[in-house]
């Protein structure tokens, strides 16, 4: 399906690089017209940053880019020009939701703070997320996503041993907390505007937003006054719960044991069908060492993919600790649930795109290909803001478009 | 009920007044109706008696099952109905005919009827949450969050080489199935109620987490290449986590990062460090080479050098003053003085708990003008009756 549930939304984008256009990629995604406005002088990063296709560099040849923004238009402006400001002015005021992920200060200089902006187009909807928000004493403070893991305390809890961080291999923040709190946000002020006929001004801090993405740990340290140990694939409440070594070259397989039943599931396998002493959660715990050390040799033997499916039958939850070609090439499941799209691009060729993570009334969101750079500068300011062809030659020749 | 209004003008509505929302979610959903109540809707999560499992473990367990609890239900309201009886199903029915949505969740109620729910409530957007989704060949499957973590392909991601690979801490994949949940219903609502009929939405945690692999997909896809944990072989020498003096900083100075490198040299240089000298070398201008173990732990001993006499403020201060991406790697336990939140009042909300002590609680994900986030106590079960 080709959802327009967002049909008649107009989203101006100024957003770049991962966790903005990712919020902004689900309005395009649900048939909202999200025009993104870039510049050919300091290009979107993740248009430079690959993977390329072929591993050839192209600002069109972005795995990444592509990615995050399907579905959108893409204008290019010289937006410190006056008259690329001009344009940009027009198309804020056509549009519902005005989108950036700038450092604090950056839309005020492009002559578009929230003031600035209500001016032109008072209900608009104002979104920057910038990392630590908009004021205080660590606002202008340089951040990316590993960096938002930093402050929060999500790198300091990612790790195998106490004392001894190492933090998530990406930079995981933006990749769901920030994208999609942002994305609710923008959906919620529309509602309201459409109810009361007022816009917003979303100011959302990364750090923020992150912080309740670890909210359960964050009210479990003001409540205990202390932070929970550094103990890697382990749990406190749990055991044995940790990723194991199969047989096969940098392979692993993933086993918790939420439930005493799942306890009694799994003994057997490991040769403690009965074995006394670790009925209940609390005495396996204090064994952990013990039942690692024993499910890890069991494991040690086995093809991954073969024991997790040999667990799981038996009611144990298991997996295999899924790759990038894993999932892709290997994971029936995905598969047989239509998680992949093929989408063709006249540079990309027929890529691969992860679908929206769901299913709606039994069909997948079918993805409509991301923009080439400017593809469509003159077709929006044309059917948009009515154009003439012959000043978008003047324009273009004046390099407004650039 | 209406938000204040910081300039003491009329009330503002909130988003999502007047909407009611039936809420049976208890681990991997829970966090998407808490949004929604967050925002002015009515959730009423409809409890089996003793309530769903989310509550029987608060109430028998530990701190982690009770802050999990206060969390995700806060603002939430709760109603029991007894399902496999006839009066609590038409009672149920009836609630539903006039929910806007309703929150699924695999071993909750409902899950196995919804049929049925569609039937009565054909308004509503119904969002089922589940480990692997509703088809296919794992819909069944037993799972945790580490588990879904691994078969979802973040867990590969982290770590070291030569150890496991590391899952993320604090239930992400309950955060991540949530949110994705959250704002497809809300968008799905936006059609449900221009065109008057519900939809049926089919959330697979699994799928969630694959979605959120930075660009590992399109690495393998176009350059056959797997993203590896720790970023080996493709993360620049500066993009770690160094000791300085009180603890731990995070730097990311690659070249391709504007001036963040240039920066930290200079700010060395300033400070008279001969690290600063030593970063001036050629071979810090090849991106290539950056990317090897050699300079790896080349740009640890000559960064740690220099760090090692710095605490984290200290480096912190320079990072804002000389745009360096620098900076502290905290605790859980130091968020609740990190300057920058308490400058902004983050954590100016409390929760009480059950001895009566009064906690710090995190803010709101976004701050919205004219506001409409507010946050409230969970409620006690069953407590939400039909005329309040």
């Amino acid at each position: 399906m080709k959802p327009r549930f967002l049909e008649g939304v107009r989203i101006c984008d100024l957003t770049w690089a991962g966790a903005g256009p990712f919020c902004t990629k689900i309005f395009s995604d649900f048939g909202a017209d999200v025009i993104k406005v870039e510049s050919t002088r300091r290009l979107d990063s993740v248009r430079i940053g690959g993977p390329f296709k072929d591993r050839k560099f192209g600002v069109n040849r972005s795995g990444y880019f592509a990615s995050r923004n399907t579905g959108k238009k893409s204008v290019v402006l010289d937006m410190k020009s006056e008259r690329g400001r001009e344009i940009l002015h027009e198309l804020i005021r056509c549009s519902d939701v005005i989108s950036n992920n700038f450092a604090p200060g950056a839309m005020e200089r492009l002559g578009l703070s929230y003031e600035s902006v209500c001016a032109i187009r008072p209900d608009i909807v104002y979104l920057s997320m910038p990392m630590y928000g908009a004021s205080g004493p660590r606002a202008q403070l340089p951040g990316v996503g590993m960096t938002i893991s930093a402050v929060t305390g999500l790198m300091w809890s990612t790790a195998y041993r106490d004392g001894d961080p190492v933090g998530p291999g990406t930079h995981y923040p933006d990749h769901a907390a920030n994208p999609y709190h942002a994305a609710f946000a923008v959906l919620a002020a529309l509602r309201r505007r459409r109810l009361t006929g007022v816009g917003a001004k979303i100011d959302l801090s990364q750090v923020e937003s992150t912080t309740n993405f670890i909210g359960a740990a964050v009210v479990q340290c003001a409540m205990e006054g202390r932070d929970r140990p550094q103990i890697g694939n382990a749990s406190e409440e749990a055991a044995p719960h940790g990723i194991y070594r199969g047989a096969g070259e940098d392979d692993w397989i993933a086993v918790a044991i939420t439930t005493d039943e799942e306890w009694r599931r799994l003994a057997p396998f490991i040769g403690l069908d009965g074995a006394r002493g670790l009925d209940r959660a609390t005495e396996r715990i204090a064994r952990r060492g013990e039942l690692d050390q024993v499910l890890g040799k069991w494991l040690a033997d086995q093809d991954a993919t073969a024991a997790a499916e040999r667990l799981r039958a038996a009611g144990v939850p298991a997996a295999v600790v899924a790759h990038s070609q894993y999932l892709i090439e290997r994971d029936a499941h995905l598969a047989g649930r239509g998680y992949w799209q093929r989408v063709e691009h006249p540079e990309l060729g027929r890529s691969l795109y992860a679908s929206p993570p769901y299913r709606i009334d039994g069909e997948r969101v079918e993805l409509s290909r991301p923009p080439l750079l400017g593809e469509h500068t003159r077709e929006v300011l044309a059917s948009l803001l009515g154009r003439s062809e012959a000043e978008l030659d003047e324009l273009e020749t004046t390099r407004v478009f650039t | 009920m209406t938000a204040p209004n910081d300039s003491g003008s009329a009330p503002v509505l909130r988003p999502y007044e007047n909407v009611r929302i039936l809420d049976m979610t208890y681990r991997y959903g829970s966090y998407a109706g808490r949004l929604f109540a967050d925002l002015g809707a009515e959730v009423i999560r409809v409890e089996p008696p003793g309530g769903l499992p989310d509550r029987i473990a608060a109430e028998r367990g530990g701190s982690a099952a009770q802050a999990r609890f206060l969390f995700f239900n806060a603002s939430k309201k709760s109603a029991v109905l007894d399902l496999d009886r006839a009066e609590d199903l038409s009672g149920f029915d009836r609630l539903a005919k006039g929910a806007a949505i309703v929150f699924i969740e695999r071993g909750g109620p409902m899950y196995d009827r919804i049929a049925h729910l569609r039937a009565v409530a054909p308004q509503a957007v119904v969002t089922a949450i589940s480990p692997f989704g509703m088809t296919g060949p794992l819909a069944d499957a037993p799972a945790s969050d580490l588990v879904l973590q691994a078969a979802g392909g973040i867990a590969w991601l982290s770590g070291r080489i030569g150890e496991a690979p590391l899952s993320l801490p604090f239930e992400q994949a309950t955060m991540v199935a949530s949110i994705y949940a959250a704002a497809v219903t809300a968008i799905a609502l936006v059609d449900a109620e221009t065109k008057g009929s519900g939809h049926l939405i089919d959330v697979s945690a699994q799928e969630c987490i694959a979605h959120s692999l930075q660009n590992a997909l399109q690495v393998w896809d176009l350059e056959q290449r797997i993203s590896m944990r720790g970023g080996e072989g493709t993360r620049d020498a500066t993009e770690d986590i160094f000791p300085c003096k009180d603890g731990f900083v995070f730097l990311a100075a690659p070249l391709a990062l504007g001036a963040s490198f240039q920066s930290l040299v200079q700010y060395m240089k300033d400070l008279g460090h001969p690290s600063g000298e030593k970063l001036c070398e050629l071979r810090w201008q090849d991106r290539e080479w950056r990317l090897t173990r050699q300079a790896r732990e080349a740009f640890r001993a000559i960064f740690t050098d220099f760090t090692q006499h710095y605490d984290r403020e200290t480096l912190t201060q320079a990072a804002i003053e000389y745009r360096i991406v620098l900076s502290p790697v905290s605790r859980v336990s130091d968020i609740f003085n990190d300057p920058q939140l308490v400058h902004r009042g983050f954590f100016g909300t409390t929760m009480q708990l059950e001895d009566g002590r009064r906690i710090a609680f995190p803010g709101p994900p976004y701050n919205v003008t004219p506001p409409i986030w507010d946050v409230s106590q969970p409620a006690a079960l069953g407590s939400w009756r039909r005329d309040g």
